[in-house]
């Protein structure tokens, strides 16, 4: 079920996963599927780190077999990693933590 | 905006009335707003002495004010907002640490409690241009037609080159809902458990809200890469 701390395994899954990508796709590559939105659910939950081993092992299969679910995890991880990677962290400004800590001190 | 003064004029200080009244009865009432309620609230109620509480406050809360900041500054889109919202949310883990249990998870608690105050005093005079209602977006994203397909065709490749302001505009054109999950999830890596104790709603609203806010981002960043001259070519 939920892990609490998905971080690590979800990059040993990517790892696995790119793995899988860089192989030779099988011939009979299905191209298109009418559950999409469901697949990209499970994409989003197993990058996510809330995933089940269930899902883990039907994307596992997918990305060797199924175009739609390839792209889509492609994308996601593109865009998990646009957002955590690209844009600027706010760091809290210095005067700010020193005027939370000095009225902390006048609560006693 | 409302100075941290008039922030706090209006709620009252708990360590005031635990020093006159001495012991504070079991039930410990939180505030109206409950923003200092425990996160997963099944924690009883924690004496600390005056010391232990400032340790508790320097060691569990402190560390994460950067990410405090940046969820802030997120939400708020203003600087001078972020600063009193991170303020006003740090004076009241002290005033309420008593509901905090020491090794928890601190940074979901300290979250729950900015989310909440963001809501009650910032979000109704917040200088949110176009503001959607997110009953209204929730209702369209919940119609039939965005059920049954609604998977963006944007490609990978696409989107890789893009540069981070461009993607912040893109998470801040979202409404604040929606902005609000990506964040949590995309930037600060909690999990879907964590996010729906912070946001108190049920894990399957988180997972679907997740879905949608990123169905919406990729509409916006497929603009922009439209925008840049890349082409969305049918599959190979």
């Amino acid at each position: 079920m939920q892990t609490s701390s998905p971080s690590s395994s979800v990059q040993g899954l990517q790892q696995e996963f790119d793995q899988i990508l860089s192989e030779p796709a099988t011939e009979n590559l299905k191209m298109d599927c009418t559950h999409k939105n469901d697949c990209l659910k499970m994409i989003q939950a197993i990058l996510d780190g809330s995933s089940t081993e269930e899902q883990i092992q039907k994307l596992r299969n997918n990305l060797h077999t199924c175009q739609p679910c390839i792209k889509m995890y492609k994308l996601e991880k593109e865009i998990k990693e646009l957002l955590s990677g690209k844009m600027e962290k706010k760091c809290c400004p210095d005067q700010l933590v020193a005027s939370i800590k000095a009225r902390i001190l006048q609560f006693s | 905006m409302a100075t941290i003064h008039e922030v706090m004029s209006d709620t009252p200080t708990r360590d005031d009335r635990d020093r006159t009244n001495g012991v504070t009865g079991p039930e410990q009432t939180l505030p109206e707003d409950s923003s200092a309620d425990q996160v997963g609230a099944e924690t009883p109620v924690r004496r600390y002495t005056d010391e232990q509480k400032y340790v508790v406050f320097n060691k569990e809360f402190m560390p994460h004010i950067d990410s405090m900041y940046n969820f802030a500054f997120r939400l708020t889109m203003d600087e001078d907002d972020a600063n009193d919202l991170v303020q006003d949310t740090y004076l009241k883990a002290f005033r309420f640490i008593s509901s905090f249990e020491q090794g928890t998870n601190a940074k979901a608690w300290l979250f729950r409690i900015l989310k909440n105050s963001f809501i009650n005093d910032y979000r109704k005079k917040s200088k949110e241009p176009a503001k959607v209602d997110y009953q209204d977006v929730e209702t369209t994203y919940n119609s039939e037609d965005a059920e049954t397909e609604h998977t963006v065709d944007l490609r990978a490749e696409s989107v890789s080159d893009l540069i981070g302001d461009e993607v912040a505009t893109a998470l801040n054109s979202l409404p604040v809902d929606f902005r609000t999950v990506i964040i949590l999830c995309d930037i600060e890596g909690f999990t879907y458990e964590e996010m729906a104790k912070i946001l108190d709603i049920p894990i399957g609203t988180v997972r679907s809200r997740l879905h949608r806010a990123r169905n919406l981002l990729k509409d916006k960043l497929r603009d922009y890469a439209a925008s840049m001259g890349y082409k969305e070519e049918s599959d190979e």
